[in-house]
């Protein structure tokens, strides 16, 4: 009905332009069609005057909006990306994946934003759009949200009409009438009652929204609605209700219906859209559809030009109860220089002193002292209770924080760009990110909570987005595609979460691309990527006011009890200039942190992180020797396989060592380079004494963001601003080709400054390398300082280490078993676990030597709850005799029974795992019943003796990973290794003669870097060591069922060998599954499951139990899965 | 006399009936379509020996292997076939039962030296089976139990009396336990039926419940377990035979009443009710006319289905005379007793009656009725089914203004975006007197529909001079003016 070609003789004169008040955006979850990037953007390309975001209930999307237009008001050449669609490396702290991108308009002026809301009310048949008009009104409209939003569970808003009468002062309210087609006569009448009582209440205040139903007789409802606006006294104004910013969405907004209503895309019927009309629309086709009505377009304008609200004037203050009463920057300035003195107890150096009054002059001159104290005071907090934390974030590495204790990374370490993070020109807050103990973390937040007070601090929110995984299963559950499919194509993906689906992997599945139901389904999977699916709380970014929260933002409650969350996220919280402390939790810390009391409480020195002896040198060696497990960070097979190359000597290289290894610098052909010059083959090459300062740590090799910036600043004369802005575009260079301006600039500035222009052209590409990777120095040396204090405690205190690291678990790269295994390489004796001996935890036992052994502890049971360990330990007593005594005291269930016998913990009774069955077998109540199970009456009912047959090594192998995941009694290949001659045992690879070698070993990890074109690399176990396969794309291709499903594989291939690293390149790869069989059990499918973190395979979303075998011999050939990619 | 039972296994069941209409000579599997995710379900040998699985995941499969070959199983054929199966089996001794899905029993006592013996008869069996092209695993024994064991884990003959040493090496699965029972006692090293036989019975009660002793007694004939054969079908017939023939069509209708009469008796008494009847009319020279009537829906009222006779009856050739006549209900439906009441049974019937009479002279499956259907495009918003079988539809949604007739669209020459002032339709020449509209429809998109090809149309109501009110629209998108139906 409206066609973008339409003549302007349509026009009738009063055409002036047009106001788009009612657009519900993607945050409207599931209903809305497109990102508020892409409505702003849109608007502003079809020349509207201003354009209101309202969502449903929320203010949750305006800020995307709001920052788009900000940066489309920027005179700039970059495109609009759309936040949604961004996704943050959690280590890195990054931008990766794919970024959508939308071309900048042309158009100008741009529109203005208008935030809102649409309020939708239990007790009325008209919804009401809300316009605050100024910062009066936006804080009442935000308390009357959280009003709604805290009376009801997360995600739900209850409010009624008298709740809008009373709240809603200084707020333009628009009526939107019910859009069915036909209403009954009650409720038209409550329609106009409703109507008219507000606008008694708000006069000059309420409006009535008419809006084009696209049903070919949109003239007759627009005479209807002035009618009506005429009757309630509530002039008239032309609203497009819009869902999307172009027609091209429709598809996707059916998806999306189809996605609220839980059905498929067949039976949608009427619920679809039956065109793509509900989209923005210019001033123009508005102007030719209310043509009879031309007030309703001006009225628009009008409305839009009253609300002058806009989200900068949201100003931010402390709170002020960290000053004590000194003034803020004063009191900084007293904890620096105490700080200080306790830093360096042998005097402060000039630069360190330069440093700081630096750094405090910039805090002072942008106001952010409070800020620092606040941390500052959430730390101490944290200290007094004996939490560990540390201080992560480019803000963080600033003397400041060295001296309040924030981080433990000194000045001497890594360069300090103070400049990076709180520049004056960019006006945004500085970013300091707090790790705790993971375990702990909880009572820091609740401390802040107590202090604040919820109502002047709360989390904020993390949108969810749909991710590839998410995308493909619900948007196949909308269009068919059957479960097994829909696990397969996301099975397809590898690590990479923010692209599409691939379409040579959809032909691997044997699926054709070209079908046209899948070609519409994979293009909707791709649109629908990146959309906002629900909130959720944040892991620990806070926001703390000085006066109420929720006039700022409404707030919500969230699904954990006790908790509120305000509606925006941190991106959002950023881009007001809304300060925030982040409390994130780090497994290593608890690791650390459980490692300290170990050795504390038996008999060693009380250690922190600051007091642990820097540049020890037998740690460095163990580093050397790439003996890693456990450590932080440097313990995957990649790093274990760069640190003999890289022999890292001194804490800076450690902190190179965590940078490096990441997909920027290998793909930015950054590692060979560096390495070569660390090994002394190649000379470091530093063009100019200039930048010497900035590239003579890493040998002349940009590693680090920082870097990268300086060279701008130094080499090529960028401003520092510039500098930055060059750092923020880095991600989208490669992908955009948007660097004209900057690469010429960039060049230019360095021939200017006589560098040869073929250094200029390298140092430029070496950027372009790891823009969308790189690594800031800051975080590399905050979690450097971590793989420095494990690797310290690994070396000196290796049980308590592995004991602590297993407390600590999951986390970190390793399994149990590994850990296990690795403990007991390093001559520590592990005891296995005992009813009358361990504890929850695996512990620590002193020997009668002296040496330390770890004892496991009931955790490592699968199935067995805390509970029942602590039930066990509290009523032990002397020690228990039989099983059923842990069953009457300890009042533990038979199925937890068999439990503990299944793992052999009444061993230490002289019960063997069957026998310790059989008796429990015979337990059936779960109470004891307190007249018949009286052993010392004797009454007890008498049984036959039975003679169990004896279990063989394999069979307890197996059910000790049944039941623990690992064995202390062998490795699985250690029994089989008989059956299977040639092989050259793991331990020995490092001193076999190169050439040709086999070998045979359980899969712990399969791994297919993106960076690696194809190459799969395997990581094969078995009772003497690791060994590491690669297996090329062609030898994968040949054997990729094997490649695929082997858990136990023989692989032959010639032996690689640098120093101490060894590789087994693949030629011929055996499947050796099914001799597992020879071990003998019947069901376990425990051997050979790998951590999530150790394998880049897809996971496979719900493990199913395959069909029960016809024959036992069918039914061993399911031992030992491993896990599995296509 | 020592009870001898025979256990049939078809391990193939499924993908061997498949294959048996249609060869496959390479890895063939079945799928089945479970909670959403397609499995294999039965493979032939081929795919085995390529290491696929029962149960495994389709895609899964098709990753691995993508030139395997499949095809969506069939479960009430496979079902089917089993009674065929059943059926067949009946050569051998009366007593054929069923065994799960893939399985037979049969109690051959007493009936195997009719074919030389038990050995000779598994021969025989095992011969016809493999020409039919089934694969087919038997056992023999003195019970149901070590019969079932024998054919799944160890295939041959218990001799009689000798079930238990037969057996004893199997492992404790083949007793028919169920999953969680059988894992316990594996892993408490209880491997084979020797090894449970000798525990003392007490502890075994106490520890897994009856099942485990239960299942032993039973494989053992200490326990009795019985084989059932299937019941036959009921029939519905009824016969009436003359001392004299007949040759009147009231006389025939007064026979033919009498037998629906009896008919309708037992259909009420099973809760079934016809659907289809037929009438045979056996005449003195030995010839026979058949009449057949097919209902609108399941009925057992002689009162209502003899009138719909009526026209069948009255073109019957009696020839020398009709001497005897036979009405059977060729297809039945359940019908439960149901409560009447006096709003219920009134219009209904009448109209079922009406499909019923009229369907008697044009055929039933010409009868069709509209239903709504949900959705915007007009040709879609309603479907048409088979009067007989199916139920007026629900409410028809009253969405927008719909044409009362609507048909093909029709070209008309007419161009621009808003309707033409005059043009020519059906031979006439109309002009437009007002247009209402548009409304645009755009096609759905997740189908192909060979009539929306043109794209998007905008739809305008159009009142013309000559008094006749059409629904046009044009196609913008591949500019063009059609017709596709009239108001009233």
């Amino acid at each position: 009905m409206t066609a973008p070609q339409a003549p302007r003789s349509h026009d009738n004169g009063y055409n002036r332009g047009y106001a788009e008040l009612c657009v519900t955006s993607n945050f409207t979850f599931l209903t809305g069609a497109s990102h508020p990037e892409e409505l702003v953007t849109r608007a502003a390309e079809l020349g509207l005057a201003a354009i209101a975001i309202t969502d449903r209930n929320s203010l949750a999307g305006v800020v995307r909006a709001w920052a788009a237009l900000k940066e489309l008001k920027r005179e700039s050449t970059e495109d609009i990306q759309i936040r949604s669609s961004q996704r943050i490396d959690p280590s890195s702290r990054q931008d990766i994946g794919n970024h959508a991108m939308l071309a900048r308009p042309a158009q100008r002026p741009l529109p203005r934003l208008i935030v809102g809301c649409r309020l939708v009310l239990r007790d009325s048949p008209v919804d009401w759009l809300a316009l605050p008009k100024n910062r009066a009104a936006y804080a009442r409209l935000s308390r009357l949200l959280t009003l709604g939003k805290r009376r009801t569970e997360k995600g739900e808003c209850h409010l009624t009409l008298s709740d809008l009468l009373e709240g809603a002062k200084g707020v333009i309210l628009i009526a939107l009438p019910p859009k069915k087609a036909k209403q009954a006569g009650a409720e038209q009448r409550d329609v106009m009652i409703h109507i008219r009582r507000t606008a008694t209440h708000f006069p000059g205040h309420v409006f009535l929204g008419a809006a084009p139903r696209y049903d070919g007789r949109d003239q007759a409802y627009f005479d209807h609605c002035a009618r009506l606006a005429h009757r309630c006294a509530a002039p008239m104004v032309a609203v497009g209700d819009v869902i999307m910013h172009h027609g091209k969405r429709r598809q996707l907004a059916d998806v999306l219906t189809c996605m609220r209503e839980h059905i498929m895309i067949e039976d949608i019927g009427t619920r679809a859209l039956p065109n793509a009309e509900h989209r923005l629309k210019g001033p123009d086709d508005m102007a030719r559809l209310f043509r009879h009505h031309p007030a309703a377009i001006s009225r628009s304008l009008e409305i839009a030009a009253r609300c002058t609200f806009d989200l900068g004037e949201l100003s931010y203050e402390y709170p002020d109860e960290i000053t004590n009463g000194e003034a803020p920057q004063d009191r900084l300035a007293r904890l620096t220089h105490e700080g200080l003195a306790r830093r360096y107890p042998g005097g402060v150096s000039d630069h360190v002193r330069a440093l700081v009054k630096k750094e405090l002059g910039l805090v002072e001159k942008l106001r952010f002292a409070a800020y620092f104290l606040t941390v500052h005071d959430i730390v101490e907090h944290a200290r007094s209770l004996n939490i560990l934390c540390q201080g992560r974030g480019s803000a963080a590495n600033s003397i400041l924080c060295y001296a309040l204790g924030i981080t433990d990374v000194g000045p001497e370490v890594i360069t300090m760009v103070f400049e990076r993070f709180m520049s004056e020109h960019r006006g945004e807050p500085p970013d300091i990110d707090v790790d705790f103990e993971h375990e702990r973390r909880e009572e820091v937040i609740q401390h802040i909570y107590e202090r604040y007070g919820r109502h002047r601090a709360g989390l904020c929110a993390t949108v969810i987005h749909f991710r590839t995984r998410a995308a493909i299963r619900e948007v196949g559950k909308v269009m068919g595609l059957s479960q097994d499919v829909t696990a397969s194509l996301s099975g397809q993906i590898w690590g990479m979460s923010g692209g599409g689906v691939d379409e040579t992997r959809v032909r691997e599945l044997g699926l054709d691309p070209a079908d046209r139901r899948l070609a519409q389904t994979l293009r909707l999977i791709g649109e629908l990527i990146g959309f906002p699916r629900h909130l959720s709380q944040h892991v620990g970014g806070f926001v703390i006011t000085k006066g109420r929260l929720d006039e700022l933002c409404p707030i919500e409650n969230a699904a954990m009890e006790d908790r509120t969350v305000i509606e925006w996220d941190k991106n959002d919280i950023d881009a007001l200039g809304i300060l925030k402390v982040d409390v994130l939790s780090l497994g290593m810390l608890t690791c650390i942190r459980k490692c300290f009391d170990l050795i504390a409480g038996h008999g060693g020195e009380q250690l922190s992180i600051a007091t642990i002896p820097q540049e020890d040198t037998p740690t460095y060696d163990m580093l050397c020797k790439a003996d890693a497990v456990g450590v932080f960070q440097v313990e995957s097979r990649a790093q274990m396989n760069f640190l003999p190359r890289m022999k890292p000597r001194k804490f800076y290289d450690l902190v190179i060592e965590v940078a490096i290894v990441r997909p920027g610098p290998i793909q930015g052909g950054m590692v060979h380079p560096y390495i070569n010059r660390r090994q002394g083959r190649e000379k470091p090459e530093i063009p100019s004494e200039a930048l010497r300062g900035v590239l003579g740590k890493t040998l002349g090799v940009p590693l680090f963001q920082e870097q990268a910036m300086q060279i701008a600043v130094v080499a090529a004369g960028f401003t520092a601003e510039e500098a930055d802005r060059l750092r923020r575009s880095l991600a989208t260079f490669r992908r955009m080709g948007t660097i004209g301006t900057f690469r010429d600039r960039f060049i230019n500035g360095m021939l200017e400054r006589n560098y040869t222009p073929d250094f200029a052209e390298r140092c430029f590409s070496q950027i372009e390398g790891f823009g969308e990777y790189g690594f800031p120095e800051s975080h590399a040396a905050a979690f450097a300082m971590l793989a420095y204090v494990s690797a310290w405690l690994k070396c000196h205190h290796p049980a308590a280490f592995a004991c602590a690291l297993l407390n600590a678990q999951p986390m970190g790269f390793y399994a149990p078993a590994q850990i296990v295994r690795d403990a007991r390489e390093h001559q520590i004796e592990v005891r296995p676990i005992c009813v009358n001996n361990s504890l929850w935890d695996n512990t620590l036992e002193r020997r009668p030597d002296g040496a330390l052994t770890l004892r496991l502890g009931f955790r490592q049971i699968k199935g067995l709850r805390e509970d029942d360990a602590s039930w066990i330990v509290a009523a032990r007593g002397n020690g228990y005799p039989d099983p059923e005594a842990l069953w009457l005291r300890a009042g533990i269930t038979p199925a937890a029974l068999e439990r503990l016998a299944e793992a052999d913990a009444f061993s230490d009774m002289g019960l063997g795992r069957r026998n310790a069955l059989w008796r429990i077998k015979a337990i059936r109540s779960q109470q004891p019943l307190p007249l018949f199970n009286d052993p010392i009456e004797g009454e007890g009912i008498v049984e036959p003796a039975v003679t169990l047959p004896a279990m063989h090594l394999g069979q307890e192998v197996v059910e000790d990973y049944v039941a623990m995941r690992l064995s202390l009694r062998a490795h699985p290949m250690e029994l089989l290794r008989p059956s299977m001659p040639g092989l050259i045992p793991h331990g020995a690879l490092a001193v076999a003669p190169l050439g040709r070698a086999v070998v045979c070993g359980l899969v712990i990890t399969r791994q297919r870097p993106g960076t690696a074109s194809g190459v799969v690399f395997l990581t094969l176990e078995d009772e003497t060591g690791v060994s590491n396969v690669i297996v090329w794309p062609k030898v994968c291709e040949h054997y990729r069922r094997a490649v695929m499903g082997g858990r136990l594989l023989r692989v032959t291939g010639y032996l690689q060998r640098e120093g101490i690293v060894v590789h087994l390149i693949a030629q011929h790869i055996e499947d050796m599954s099914h001799s597992l069989a020879l071990l003998g059990h019947p069901n376990a499918d425990s051997i050979g499951q790998t951590q999530p973190q150790a394998d880049d395979a897809p996971r496979r979303t719900a493990k199913k139990p395959a069909a029960r075998a016809y024959h036992p011999r069918d039914q061993a050939k399911k031992l030992f899965p491993s896990r599995d990619f296509h | 006399m020592q009870k001898r039972v025979v256990s049939l296994w078809f391990p193939r069941l499924a993908s061997d009936r498949f294959l048996r209409a249609r060869t496959v000579d390479a890895p063939f599997a079945l799928t089945l379509r479970e909670n959403n995710t397609e499995r294999l379900y039965c493979l032939n040998m081929k795919a085995e020996e390529l290491g696929l699985r029962r149960g495994m995941g389709f895609s899964d499969a098709r990753a691995l292997f993508p030139d395997l070959q499949t095809c969506p199983t069939d479960p009430r054929a496979d079902s089917l076939f089993l009674r065929a199966l059943t059926r067949w089996a009946a050569r051998y001794c009366p007593w054929v039962g069923q065994e799960g899905v893939d399985g037979l029993v049969l109690n051959i006592t007493g009936s195997a030296h009719l074919f030389g013996g038990e050995a000779a008869l598994l021969a025989d069996m095992r011969a016809r089976l493999s020409r039919a092209g089934l694969t087919a695993r038997l056992g023999l024994a003195d019970t149901r139990g070590g019969a079932w064991a024998l054919a799944r884990f160890g295939e041959g003959v218990a001799l009689p009396g000798k079930t238990l040493e037969k057996i004893a090496r199997l492992p404790v699965a083949s007793l028919r336990l169920t999953g969680s029972v059988c894992d316990t006692l594996q892993r408490l090293g209880i491997d084979s039926i020797a090894d449970l036989h000798a525990l003392p019975r007490a502890t075994l009660t106490r520890r897994f419940g009856r099942e485990p002793l239960l299942r032993l007694d039973q494989a053992l004939g200490d326990q009795p377990e019985d084989v059932s054969p299937l019941p036959d079908p009921p029939r519905y017939s009824a016969r009436l035979s003359l001392p004299d023939p007949i040759g009147l069509a009231s006389d025939i209708t007064a026979g033919l009443q009498r037998l629906l009469e009896q008919l309708c008796v037992r259909l009420t008494n099973a809760e079934q009710g016809a659907r289809t009847l037929q009438l045979t009319l056996r005449r003195v020279d030995q010839a026979s006319q058949q009449v057949e009537l097919r209902l609108a829906r399941p009925l057992r009222d002689p009162a209502r289905i003899l009138p719909l006779f009526q026209k069948g009856v009255e073109t019957v050739d009696a020839g020398f005379g009709i001497d005897q006549l036979r009405l059977e209900a060729t297809l039945v439906e359940d019908q439960p007793l149901r409560q009447i009441s006096h709003t219920s049974s009134g219009p209904d019937d009448k109209l079922d009656d009406l499909i019923t009479r009229l369907g008697s002279r044009i055929g039933l499956d010409n009868i069709i009725r509209f239903l709504p259907s949900d959705s915007h495009i007009p040709e879609r918003s309603y479907i048409t089914a088979s009067a007989a079988y199916s139920a007026p539809g629900g409410a028809w949604p009253a969405l927008h203004h719909r044409p009362l007739r609507l048909f093909p669209p029709e070209q008309i020459a007419a161009s621009g975006r808003t309707p033409p002032r005059g043009f020519r339709w059906r031979r006439m020449a109309l002009s437009t007197a007002r247009a209402t509209g548009p409304e645009r429809i755009a096609p759905e998109w997740w189908l192909e529909d060979e009539a929306w090809r043109t794209g998007l149309r905008d739809y305008w109501m159009v009142e013309t001079r000559q008094g006749r009110r059409l629904w046009l629209f044009h196609t913008p998108q591949n500019p063009g003016w059609y017709v596709q139906g009239e108001f009233a």
